[in-house]
């Protein structure tokens, strides 16, 4: 693997990380938005 | 317990530390021992690492805050995704590409030996205290439960992993953790479903009573210095914090200087900047479920069997009629103030801290698993505490030989001798180990000590290789910086005990960036050979 394609590889996985944290933190938010008073 | 249950526990450990010494094949030179002749790849090394930071600790005292406290503790790792990426742009490759075996003898050749030296001897002293906690935690939860002598219990979570560390380097830790992990989720998974199966109402009804008893808020956007743990704290203490243990904490960088290139490097550290939020709501949220089922269901008094059976002994009619009205009451209140007196009473009787939040979650699997599972809980434990001990081990081990004895008694040494000195200090650190966790459990709060302790060094230690990526910091600026740095966040710990320690790494990192380049500055520049970075 060329040192662009490791680059690219790392961007497209940095961006799925991001996802997965907006995603988890969306559900804690909505948890705690739903069932606490 | 049933005897499928130890049946588990017995076959598990078996074959696990059989499996690590089986993958001691290639670590007969050092390289191989300390860096698996760095040929790892990425997903085993991201699992390694996630299993190193996923101690006993986690499985039952972060699930039992989980009951206790509620969700709020996840806020802790929210600076972890962004410190990984940051480390993977900044200091994985530069890292990996020293070609080093530790983080600090790096520092040698940006700065000086005394800095070197320093840094390393900090990590081995808070690195080999916390390793001695890390097996006291759940050793004092097995000899309440199970009733079993203490120094039995830390022989049997230290010992095995002792000897596979020992026989297989990081090899073996490596593919070993790997394993771990997928029982450890699976056991976390087993328990969650046992919980909504043997809760009596819908998961819709039991997050309504979660919610009403303030057990899943998750957020706390107040900007407050004392308050443990809010968003703020997570997010920029976190990131300090995070940077500071995965960047340059010897027992992380181990990790990644094994994988096979940069690249697999930076995406093993993704593997934990993906997943570390999930699995911790995951496990907060177990201790949640406890607490829900425990509403529907009869809940001990006091969740440490020692001290229950301690109290019923000296005070049996006094803790009768405490049990009688924790039982009779429905309202939470008064549910918490009863046990309140029960656990002050404890403390009286037993002249130990009586806090049992560490012993819910495993008390909760003994009386209500299914059969079989409660031993794959029970194997789990052992198991987290077992990853978290081997790579500890693994990095005392290396930086005693190469940041020590190979830089300061013996620097030519031949490559069987320095795995005959690896392996005794592998050994020797894992009895200092198991000699800390039977005396920090005698000594109650050392816990709290060494974890305060720790966190003076890990944001000083962070400001020092931050500094190292500044050209003009030279090894005096440096070298005086880490020791302003520690001073300055020891008299914060002291001066303002209420600032909660996720700050400490913040203060303790500018503090040494600042101090360090101002001397710097004062003082003659780096060699050129020493301000390149590699």
């Amino acid at each position: 693997m060329t040192e662009e394609d490791g680059r690219r590889r790392f961007r497209r996985n940095l961006v799925r990380v991001m996802a997965v944290q907006v995603v988890t933190l969306a559900l804690l938010g909505y948890l705690q938005y739903i069932f606490t008073p | 317990m049933h005897a499928l249950d130890w049946v588990i526990i017995v076959g598990w450990l078996t074959y696990i530390v059989s499996h690590g010494i089986r993958r001691s094949t290639g670590t007969k030179e050092i390289e191989g021992y300390f860096l698996a002749n760095r040929s790892l790849p990425w997903w085993a090394v991201g699992l390694s690492v996630m299993a190193t930071q996923l101690s006993a600790v986690t499985m039952v005292g972060t699930t039992g805050q989980g009951a206790t406290d509620g969700l709020r503790f996840v806020q802790f790792y929210f600076g972890l995704p962004l410190a990984m990426v940051i480390l993977g742009v900044t200091l994985v490759p530069f890292l990996h590409g020293a070609r080093v075996y530790t983080a600090y003898e790096y520092l040698e050749r940006r700065f000086n030996p005394a800095t070197r030296s320093l840094t390393a001897f900090l990590f081995l002293v808070s690195r080999g205290m916390s390793c001695g906690t890390i097996i006291a935690a759940p050793a004092v939860v097995f000899s309440a439960i199970f009733g079993w002598n203490l120094w039995w219990c830390v022989s049997l979570i230290g010992g095995p992993a002792i000897l596979y560390t020992m026989i297989g380097g990081v090899q073996a830790v490596t593919w070993v953790d790997v394993k771990q992990m997928f029982l450890i989720v699976g056991a976390l998974l087993a328990v969650v479903i046992t919980l909504i199966v043997k809760i009596p109402v819908s998961p819709h009804d039991a997050f309504v009573v979660a919610g009403q008893a303030g057990r899943l808020r998750v957020f706390d956007f107040s900007f407050n210095l004392t308050n443990t743990y809010t968003f703020w704290s997570g997010l920029i203490g976190g990131t300090f914090l995070m940077l500071s243990y995965f960047g340059t904490d010897q027992s992380q960088v181990q990790r990644y200087l094994a994988a096979k290139s940069v690249d697999e490097a930076r995406s093993s550290l993704l593997i934990s900047a993906y997943w570390k939020i999930p699995l911790q709501a995951l496990v907060l949220l177990v201790g949640v479920l406890v607490f829900v089922f425990y509403q529907y269901n009869p809940a001990p008094l006091l969740y440490n069997p020692a001290h229950e059976r301690a109290v019923v002994a000296a005070q049996p009619a006094l803790y009768a009629e405490m049990k009688q009205r924790y039982e009779a009451s429905h309202i939470l209140i008064e549910r918490n103030a009863i046990r309140a007196e029960a656990l002050d009473l404890a403390s009286r009787v037993t002249h130990q801290p009586a806090k049992d939040v560490n012993y819910i979650i495993p008390r909760f699997v003994i009386d209500n698993l299914p059969i079989g599972l409660a031993g794959l809980f029970i194997a789990a434990v052992i198991a987290a505490a077992m990853n978290a001990i081997s790579g500890e081990l693994m990095s005392l081990s290396t930086t005693t030989v190469i940041d020590f004895y190979r830089r300061w008694v013996q620097s030519d040494i031949a490559d069987d001798r320095a795995m005959v000195v690896s392996r005794i200090a592998t050994v020797a650190w894992g009895i200092f180990a198991c000699v800390v966790a039977t005396y920090a459990v005698s000594l109650g709060s050392l816990i709290e000590v060494v974890n305060r302790f720790g966190s003076f060094f890990y944001g000083s230690i962070l400001g020092v290789f931050l500094l190292a990526m500044i050209r003009r910091a030279n090894g005096i600026g440096a070298f005086i910086g880490l020791v302003t740095g520690m001073l300055t966040v020891g008299a914060v710990n002291f001066g303002f005990p209420k600032v909660a320690f996720l700050w400490h790494n913040v203060i303790g990192a500018v503090v040494v960036v600042a101090v360090g380049m101002v001397v710097s500055l004062m003082t003659p520049p780096p060699a050129p050979a020493r301000a390149v970075r590699r």
